[in-house]
């Protein structure tokens, strides 16, 4: 994601308006424009043809592995590797290393999850192009990249303006 | 308990009145009231520097611990700031599992208190000990000392993956929280400086439709991760007590007995800090409503109550059990030379915060106020009364003794809290005090004829 | 030896070295000119009085060399845990005796000897310094274990006070001022012989059990027409005087306690500070261990003993009842049972007429008292009964010592039980003396006064005028180790070398002689006391010629045993071989027995008139076991020794029962000011369970003002209060008034809680009680586990502590911190609850408070198979060997102390400050290079001597044979002399602690129930008196309150 493509964008400030503007772009047959706005709109995954997130499938392998990870070292350093008579109790007290084993799970599930999120939304990225910056507070924005499918600047801006665009502006994201 | 549509942000806001409003205290110059606050805080940290500075030079002697009490204001003071470390968490994962929307604008500022609050709780453990630079054997690292591990079966150990584990998600969990608003921030910024400084912090975030839907199903995930995590940092907490074979620790009613507790303990401190922001941040006024307030203090009596059971139970159990040694420890707790810090424990936590039952009362700032201070009090020294009181006489009555309590326990203890406060206006002044992207999507509820949902 | 030979070949030279006679008397100036070092001295210090004092460097140089060596030594063994290769590497054995071997402790035989105790030890050296004293088992007289002050003995050898050369205090006319430098042997040699030609000398001494010296002094007496006053501070003049009038000669009988079925005691703390403490312990036990027939011990105690604390019956009394009770018993006997033949004599029963109603009189129930008679008359000539010690001393202690001989030859116990022949002859000393000496240096007939480790100037009250007496005196010679209460008297200090650094003997019974070898080579420029007499003898030519011809008392000594001491225990043995075998044995010869029944002279008891009635306060003082009469003050191991019976430390304290003080409101702590007739002295109150009402107790020895940093000013000197009347000295029975000051007095007692709180903590149970069930007061839980736990394949070590022996003495306590390198904290710190001894007894009241019976039990890490600290530590830094030890890994500690916590017996200590850095040179000298020593932050605990376990191990593995029971002996267990204490393997079937686990019923874990699986198991105590109970575990019930002190 690093390098930016050139495109239009269109700016909007009613988040019923967007909604229905990435609807219609969708419809107009258009997949790799992006839907910009200061919050997660509701419905917006719909409108625009977002699949569900991949990323929980991370999260449990992850937790799988710490799950694992916690009881190998448990289990290696207490009963095989130093074996050794610790208050008259078993080598491998499995019931006292539950709680190891569980923090583990947790850490490496949330870690890889919010890893994951970072490889899914290219961040962090070095001070990327801002189209408006009110687009971080109140506006909201449709941008398709000139890669496109059928990207034509004209039928574009036209279709944005009656979508009720305040602004329509050529630019590079 | 919020399905009555009442407004959750008042003043018929606009998105951009919104983020206007929550950037304000970050852009204005700061206020004398702050400025005064924040000298106040940093004079008593560089105090609480030089307390543990001592102790750690000269030894841990110079606080009150002795035999038989070994452990003393140190591990009280840090059961006590994790126990008030789970509001946040809990207010920012559970309340949003089970989507209560009202959590939404107190809930940065509750995760900042549990961050803060497991840094200064974080503290203790590792100064608590006899020789402190060499606490990092705690950890299970391979070393040249040959087979040369640690004890997994011991709860100090647990202890140590709880607190870090959560000390490391519950920060990951906030600071995803505050990436889109330091974007916001970044683009509203006049200075390079600022911008560059936030816009480092915003990870160059760019809330498209994708971006979102990952970042809502991570942060449903975080949510969902933290809720178990939450409950387990206390009751591994507790298992430092419940796990030994001390009559007043060694009990099984432990676990939640401590989550209740700190739940507790945890929205008094987020009340006592919310009244402080309304006052401290005119604007926020909108956004923390009293409504927020009055859940919050229902919240504090139920759990006010909860652990006026778990008090109740364990005077029952330890008669119950009839083993001498168990009961003897609950008499000495309640009319031993100690007597004296249960009963402070029973008004604080039990009695007082009844006043909840009236409506008047859980809507006046000034009550709460000084109720969550009462219960602040009162937490400390629940733990106070569990860990010296079950100490200072146990099973053969030729070690008994008493707790040599030294003006460095009252160091660390007051100390504390400038560390704490310290952060905490540095978090005021430095990041969004109630998160925009999560606000916003709310601002409709309550105003019907707007929609929303 | 060759080594100390060579040395005192050295102190002969450095007394012998020519000097310039110069007759000062015209030739001041010349000296001046001459600068002679010691008037330049005494020019600086007289008129500059510059802070350049040079230690002057020749005489001391080169055995300070070696000590400094020996210093670098030990402080790289206190820093280093292996301790081969440092010492190796830093002291180069220019001249290695071939006995000394690098990391291998060397025993040598010795004895110790304070007043009237004599104890046959063997002092344990490694790399050349004694590091610390030990039993010499199998002793005829000391037969096992050791006291308190003998192995503390070891501290003042390293004290760093103590006078490193001679001193001259530069006195004005009047004695004045005082102005100290250092003088040179010849100097002070000079001196002192010019003094000694002008007459009237006089030798102060203690007693002196130590036959060859007492030949020198004989031998220095004759040759300068000396007398010699021999007085002790606790001395035992009262039995001395009563055996004098009661069978005609003066001596000090042998208590047989060993032979006695029924032991009565007043006042005579046998088993704590009386005559000889650890061979009556050893003797007493001996009666107990056949529990079915167990001797029974009454006392009559009126302060709290650790003998009264011992009695099966105890009976609280004021000093002024103490003759009440022998009469009433004579009474019961002679009058009432009409049994012994003096029924039929009138003037006794005259005698014995106006104590028909003791019992009544004094408050007891009646039965007990005659049952206490009735059990003397049934066991005629196989009991015992004893008075004496200082809180005997009363104004009719002759009148009692009396009656309890009557008491005695009426039993028949005279001759049996009381040995005239085994007694020990030398221990002699009465205040008398010592009085009338100090009359005649006030009247100006003493030239001379050689004072010898005696401190007159701390004991003797003030208005004896001892001060001014000595200046009158015109030259004073003091042997002392320091500038103390004496020695600021003195003209010259003439320091004796240590006990450990001199050649010496010892007889400490009739007939049983020791050698004392030194254990080390003087320390400083000190020379011994006979070496000095026998030197000035040699310069002055006067007296015996074996006085003047040997050059070290090692010569005479020798020479003395074989014309003297062979021909009676070594007949017809090859000299040589019989000193060796001595040296080996430690010992020669055995106490002569087979004494027969001396008669009585009965006038001397008819003579007997009955005290009236008396009422009020009766003050009584007290020595304490670990104090004694102060002499050893200034080690710091006696002050935080927790006194046996109060647990209190740092302190002394008067003693006020709970109805006293409740009827004063005194709290614990309360200062009060006494009142002796003119003499005041303020103290701070402690309520003492079981105390006779009208008694008020004080402990001597403490209050020193002169004798170092540890011991200045550390409670008062009851000394003072004592007082002289008709040829005796009063420590008991004094009338005393009190009132309360507003003042609040911190004392800090090691114990928190004195009574059980009806735990099965003590198991206690009486005879009967035993009798029909072996296992009586022990309460028994059924324990499971839900796997089978560990395999201990090869060793597992064990001990089993007998509650029913131990007497509390506390002197394992002393064993332990002087084997482990135990830190002391001082007072502050015990307050705070920070002491550190790994081995502390705890001692608990039990049954009524105002008459409350005491229970003693050693409490040390149990070494839990199940170990609850074990399981906590985060660290692993304490886990379990596989010899079932629990092992403590110092350098691993981090120091969370959770382990502490979670110990359910509070064994285990923590370092809180860095104990170690305050170690004062040279004291470090006596740390044990086996034992690290630990640093700030880490735990410690008892660790069953591991270090022995090591040595026992490696010693058998040389010998090529397989380790044996009683090759491990923990410190605590050599030290014991009830030997309460055994250790060994568990796995081997037949170790005597094996045995007991498995058949001894009395046996049982401590806290059972909490399933630790302790390796120490404690045996019940059987208390032979007359009642049922279900012994300790209900007694502590309801008597929280009162028995709470703290």
């Amino acid at each position: 994601m690093a390098k930016y493509t050139k495109g239009i964008a269109g700016i909007w400030d009613d988040e019923h308006m967007i909604l229905k503007a990435a609807r219609k772009t969708r419809e107009a047959g258009f997949t790799k424009f992006e839907a910009i706005s200061s919050y997660p709109i509701h419905g917006m995954e719909e409108a625009c043809g977002i699949k569900r997130s991949w990323i929980p499938y991370v999260t449990f392998v992850a937790g799988v592995v710490g799950l694992t990870c916690g009881l190998l070292l448990t289990w290696w350093t207490s009963a095989v590797n130093w074996a050794i008579n610790v208050g008259g109790k078993p080598f491998f007290s499995l019931p006292a290393f539950i709680p190891i084993m569980f923090e583990l799970t947790i850490l490496f599930a949330a870690l890889a999850s919010v890893g994951a999120l970072f490889y899914a939304c290219g961040i962090p990225r070095i001070d990327p192009p801002v189209i408006d910056p009110d687009l971080s507070s109140h506006k909201f924005a449709i941008f398709v990249p000139q890669n496109d499918v059928g990207y034509d600047e004209a039928k574009i801006e036209k279709m944005f303006k009656e979508l009720g665009a305040t602004d329509v502006k050529k630019t590079e994201y | 308990m919020m399905m009555k549509r009442s407004p959750l942000v008042l003043g018929n806001k606009t998105l951009k009145d919104v983020s206007d409003d929550i950037c304000a205290p970050v852009e204005r110059f700061p206020s004398k009231g702050w400025v005064g606050l924040f000298l106040g805080a940093k004079t008593l940290l560089l105090f609480y520097i030089a307390i543990l500075a001592s102790v750690v030079g000269i030894g841990i002697g110079l606080l009150g611990v002795n035999s038989p009490v070994f452990w003393g204001t140190m591990i009280v003071t840090f059961v006590f700031w994790i126990g008030i470390g789970h509001a946040g968490t809990l207010i920012s994962a559970v309340l949003f599992l089970f989507r209560q929307k009202w959590r939404t604008s107190v809930a940065r500022t509750a995760e900042a208190m549990t961050v803060f609050a497991v840094m200064t709780a974080g503290l203790f453990p590792l100064l608590h000990t006899g020789r402190p630079w060499l606490d990092y054997w705690l950890f299970p690292y391979p070393n040249q000392r040959g087979p040369l591990w640690v004890n997994f079966r011991s709860p100090l150990l647990w202890d140590v993956f709880a607190v870090s584990t959560y000390a490391t998600v519950s920060m990951v969990f906030w600071y995803i929280g505050l990436v889109p608003d330091f974007a916001t921030i970044k683009d509203r910024a006049k200075n390079k400086l600022r911008r560059t400084l936030y816009g480092a912090l915003s990870l160059g975030w760019r809330g498209t439709a994708r971006n979102w839907s990952h970042y809502e199903m991570v942060y449903l995930i975080l949510a969902g991760l933290s809720t178990p995590l939450v409950l387990s940092v206390h009751t591994i907490v507790s298992f430092d007590f419940a796990v030994s074979n001390l009559p007043g620790w060694h009990t099984t009613i432990f676990p939640p007995y401590f989550v209740a507790g700190a739940i507790f303990s945890g929205f008094a401190m987020v009340v006592t800090l919310m009244t402080l922001v309304r006052i401290g941040f005119k604007e926020f006024q909108n956004y923390v409503t009293l409504d927020h307030m009055e859940v919050m203090n229902k919240i504090i009596m139920t759990t006010g109550m909860l652990v006026g059971y778990a008090y109740a139970s364990e005077f029952f159990i330890a008669w119950y059990s009839g083993n001498q040694y168990e009961r003897f420890v609950f008499v000495n707790r309640a009319f031993g030379p100690y007597g004296w810090s249960y009963w402070m424990m029973v008004t604080c936590n039990v009695l007082i915060p009844q006043l909840f039952w009236f409506k008047k009362m859980r809507r006046s700032i000034p009550v709460m106020f000084v109720v969550s201070i009462f219960v602040n009090i009162g937490m400390w020294f629940e733990r106070f009364v569990i860990t010296v009181t079950s100490l200072h006489r146990d099973f053969l009555p030729s070690s008994w003794g008493m707790y040599a309590w030294s003006w460095f326990d009252t160091g660390v203890l007051v100390g504390s809290f400038g560390m704490f406060l310290t952060l905490f206006l540095l978090y005021l002044r430095l990041f969004p005090a109630v998160s925009i992207a999560e606000v916003k999507p709310v601002l409709h509820v309550g105003y019907d004829e707007k929609g929303g949902h | 030896m060759s080594e100390m030979h060579h040395d005192h070949e050295l102190e002969m030279k450095k007394a012998l070295r020519p000097k310039i006679e110069r007759d000062n008397k015209y030739w001041l100036s010349l000296e001046q000119w001459n600068n002679d070092p010691e008037f330049a001295k005494a020019a600086e210090t007289e008129f500059l009085s510059s802070p350049l004092r040079e230690k002057d460097g020749e005489e001391g140089g080169w055995a300070r060399r070696e000590f400094l060596k020996l210093m670098g030594a030990s402080i790289a063994m206190a820093s280093a845990g292996c301790i081969r290769r440092p010492v190796q590497k830093i002291v180069p054995y220019n001249k290695q005796p071939e006995e000394v071997t690098l990391g291998l402790a060397n025993y040598y035989s010795s004895a110790y000897m304070e007043g009237s105790e004599g104890l046959a030890v063997l002092i344990k050296t490694r790399e050349g310094r004694p590091i610390k004293i030990e039993a010499n088992p199998g002793h005829p007289f000391s037969i096992s274990g050791l006291n308190i002050r003998s192995q503390a003995s070891l501290l003042n050898l390293y004290d760093p006070e103590r006078l490193k050369g001679p001193q001259r205090n530069l006195f004005n006319e009047k004695k004045t001022n005082s102005q100290v430098i250092d003088v040179k042997w010849e100097d002070l040699d000079k001196k002192v012989v010019e003094q000694l030609k002008k007459g009237d000398v006089v030798i102060l001494t203690g007693a002196i059990s130590s036959p060859a010296t007492r030949a020198v002094i004989g031998d220095f007496a004759q040759g300068f027409k000396a007398k010699h006053v021999v007085w002790d501070a606790i001395s035992n003049e009262d039995v001395l005087a009563g055996q004098k009038a009661s069978y005609g000669d003066e001596v000090i009988p042998a208590y047989r306690f060993d032979k006695a079925k029924m032991i009565v005691s007043i006042d005579a703390d046998f088993l704590g500070t009386w005559i000889s403490p650890t061979a009556f312990t050893n003797q007493f036990v001996e009666g107990r261990k056949d529990i079915k027939n167990m001797n029974r011990l009454v006392s009559f105690d009126s302060n709290y003993s650790l003998t009264g604390a011992n009695a099966d019956i105890r009976f609280k009394i004021k000093p002024s009842q103490q003759l009440d009770v022998v009469m009433g018993l004579l009474h019961e006997i002679i009058v009432k049972k009409g049994a012994s033949g003096y029924a039929g004599n009138g003037s006794v029963k005259a005698a014995l007429a106006p104590f028909a109603d003791v019992a009544a009189k004094l408050g007891f129930d009646a039965e007990i008292f005659a049952k206490v008679a009735a059990d003397l008359l049934a066991n005629r000539g196989q009991s015992v009964v004893v008075a004496g010690g200082l809180q005997a001393m009363t104004e009719k202690s002759k009148e009692l010592q009396v009656a309890v001989n009557f008491l005695n030859s009426v039993l028949d116990n005279e001759g049996k039980t009381v040995d005239a022949k085994g007694g020990n002859s030398a221990v002699k000393g009465s205040y008398a003396d010592l009085i009338s000496l100090v009359q005649d240096m006030k009247n100006g007939k003493v030239k001379t006064l050689i004072v010898h480790r005696v401190n007159p100037g701390f004991v003797l009250p003030e208005e004896l005028g001892f001060a001014d007496a000595a200046k009158k005196v015109e030259m004073v010679l003091y042997t002392g180790d320091r500038i103390d209460e004496t020695g600021v008297f003195a003209d010259y200090i003439v320091p004796d070398n240590h006990a450990l650094e001199s050649w010496n003997d010892a007889e400490l019974a009739n007939g049983v002689y020791t050698i004392c070898q030194p254990a080390i080579r003087p320390m400083y420029d000190t020379r011994s006391f006979q070496l000095s007499l026998m030197t000035w003898a040699y310069l002055a030519n006067q007296g015996p010629a074996r006085l003047r011809e040997y050059e070290t008392f090692y010569d005479y000594l020798r020479v003395f045993w074989k014309s003297d001491i062979m021909p009676k225990v070594g007949k017809g043995k090859d000299f040589e071989d019989f000193w060796l075998e001595t040296l080996q044995k430690g010992y020669a010869g055995d106490i002569s027995k087979g004494s027969s029944a001396r008669s009585f002279k009965v006038e001397a008891f008819t003579a007997i008139k009955p005290a009236a009635a008396a009422s009020g306060y009766e003050l009584v003082l007290y020595p304490t076991s670990q104090m004694g009469d102060g002499s050893l003050n200034n080690v710091a191991w006696l002050h935080e020794l927790p006194d046996p019976i109060t647990k209190i430390v740092w302190d002394n304290y008067v003693m006020v029962s709970l109805a006293t003080a409740e009827k004063h409101q005194l709290k614990e702590g309360n200062v009060i000011e006494l009142t002796v007739g003119e003499k005041k002295i303020e103290l701070p109150i402690h309520i003492q369970p079981g105390l006779h009402d009208d008694v008020l107790a004080i402990a001597v020895g403490y209050g020193r003002t002169r004798v170092g940093k540890v011991g200045n000013g550390i409670g008062q000197n009851a000394f003072a209060l004592a007082s002289f009347k008709d040829g005796k000295m009063i420590f008991a029975g004094q009338k005393a008034e009190f009132k309360k000051l507003h003042k609040k007095y911190e004392l800090a007692c090691t114990q928190g809680h004195h009574v059980m709180e009806g735990r099965n903590i003590v198991a206690e149970a009486t005879l009967k009680d035993y009798n029909k069930k072996k296992d009586a007061g022990i309460h028994r839980h059924h324990t499971w586990s839900i796997w089978s736990g560990h395999e201990y394949s090869g060793h597992k070590w064990g001990m089993a502590v007998d509650l029913h022996t131990c007497t509390g003495c506390s002197s394992c306590v002393i064993a332990c911190q002087s084997e482990n390198n135990v830190p002391v904290v001082g007072k502050r710190y015990v307050l705070e609850g920070r002491e550190m001894h790994w081995l502390r007894i705890d001692r608990y009241y039990t049954g009524n408070p105002a008459d409350a019976e005491a229970v003693f039990q050693p409490i040390l890490c149990q070494h839990c198979d199940n170990a609850p600290c074990e399981t906590v530590c985060p660290v692993l830094a304490t886990v379990h060997s596989d010899e079932g030890l629990n092992d403590m890994v110092y350098n691993r500690c981090v120091g969370t102390r959770y382990c502490a916590n979670n110990c359910p017996y509070k064994v285990r200590r923590f370092n809180w400050f860095n104990y170690a850095k305050l170690i004062e040179k040279p004291l470090h000298m006596a740390l044990n290079p086996s034992v690290g020593v630990r640093t700030r932050g880490v735990m410690e605990k008892c660790t069953f001597c591991v270090q022995r376990i090591h040595d026992a191990k490696t010693l058998a593995r040389n010998e090529k044979r397989q380790l044996k029971d009683g090759d491990v002996k923990t410190a605590c267990q050599t030290a014991c002399p009830a030997g309460g204490i055994v250790f060994g393997d568990l796995n081997d079937p037949n170790s005597a602690v094996a045995k007991i686990f498995k058949t001894e019923e009395r046996g049982y874990a401590l806290l059972e129930e909490w399933h630790a699986k302790p390796s120490v198991r404690y045996l019940s105590k059987i208390r032979n008196n007359d009642k049922e109970t279900t012994g300790g575990h209900d007694n502590g019930h309801g008597t929280a309150k009162q028995g709470e002190h703290s």
